[in-house]
């Protein structure tokens, strides 16, 4: 069996505001929550250092791209909720569109190579 | 977390909350608290990582208050500047000497608050400690000042009769270059501190 090697650093340092703003405009989401669906949908490959979430977050809201309010669960936790503002919106777009060019470049050199 | 080194501007209240939400996820999976209050801390990453991290997103914002600063700051000398020299050339009571004097007096303090700001780091000690900055320019700005005004009052002000016009030379020649020294100084020490602690820091 062909062992999946460890995600790259830097991959997972450019995907991370990609994933959280498209995470986000799914709907309000806190921290902790986010860092375990990017684990659970990467079946366990993209574990994100916990603490480095948060700076990420920080910087996002700092520049606009994202906004959030502290809530209170039914249990009683206190909680900051993220949700995606406009500008973040526009950004995650971006994303996109530049993931998906990376993306199709690969894909079609690999065709060629079975060619 | 403070026991770890974590200093602000850390959000520790977003931070607990993580680590609790952790704690019950271990917890509920069959690791005692100790365990699951360990493991949590643990996976939150080094502390000074942390830290560096969140600094590195306040710089931004402090370089940015930083510029922001700066542009108000010669916005408003510009603004006064463009007074004083409207009172030289708009009053009626100097002759063409006196005004060129006076226009002479206002472009010399101009240039000495360019000159003093980016030369005199090479004169004057880069002071790191914020708080030793602030009171280096409270007593430079105050006492001196405060002297010179006496001086000037005084000897001069009170001592002569003057015709408007060359009074008003006068008064622009000895406080304007002056003023451009203080303000040049001002300005350099607080950007030759940034830098050096910008430096340090990265």
């Amino acid at each position: 069996m062909y062992l999946v090697p460890m995600i790259r650093k830097e991959l997972v340092a450019a995907s991370a505001e990609p994933l959280i703003l498209s995470l986000l405009s799914k709907g309000e989401s806190y921290g902790y929550a986010i860092i375990q669906e990017v684990k659970a949908r990467s079946g366990g490959k993209l574990q994100w250092t916990d603490g480095m979430l948060y700076p990420v977050l920080h910087r996002m809201e700092r520049r606009g791209l994202i906004k959030s309010r502290w809530a209170e669960s039914e249990t009683g936790r206190k909680r900051k909720y993220y949700s995606l503002k406009k500008d973040g919106k526009t950004a995650m777009a971006k994303h996109h569109e530049q993931w998906s060019l990376v993306h199709s470049v690969l894909a079609g050199l690999r065709k060629e190579q079975y060619v | 977390m403070l026991a770890a080194g974590i200093k602000t501007p850390v959000p520790l209240e977003e931070l607990e909350s993580h680590l609790r939400d952790e704690i019950e996820r271990q917890t509920k999976s069959g690791w005692s608290q100790e365990e699951a209050f360990k493991s949590a801390v643990q996976k939150i990453g080094p502390a000074h990582t942390v830290q560096n991290e969140f600094e590195k997103v306040e710089e931004t914002k402090e370089e940015r208050k930083w510029k922001e600063g700066q542009i108000w700051s010669g916005a408003i000398l510009g603004f006064l500047q463009l007074i004083s020299i409207g009172a030289v050339l708009f009053n009626s009571d100097m002759t063409l000497g006196q005004r060129l004097s006076g226009l002479a007096a206002i472009a010399t303090s101009i240039l000495l608050v360019a000159a003093v700001g980016r030369l005199s780091h090479r004169v004057f000690p880069v002071i790191r400690a914020q708080r030793t900055r602030t009171a280096t320019i409270v007593i430079l700005g105050n006492v001196p000042g405060i002297i010179w005004v006496g001086i000037f009052t005084r000897f001069f002000l009170l001592g002569h009769e003057f015709p408007f016009g060359q009074y008003l030379a006068a008064l622009l020649w000895a406080n304007c270059p002056p003023l451009g020294v203080f303000l040049g100084l001002l300005w350099e020490i607080q950007t030759a501190a940034r830098k050096k602690v910008a430096m340090a820091g990265s």
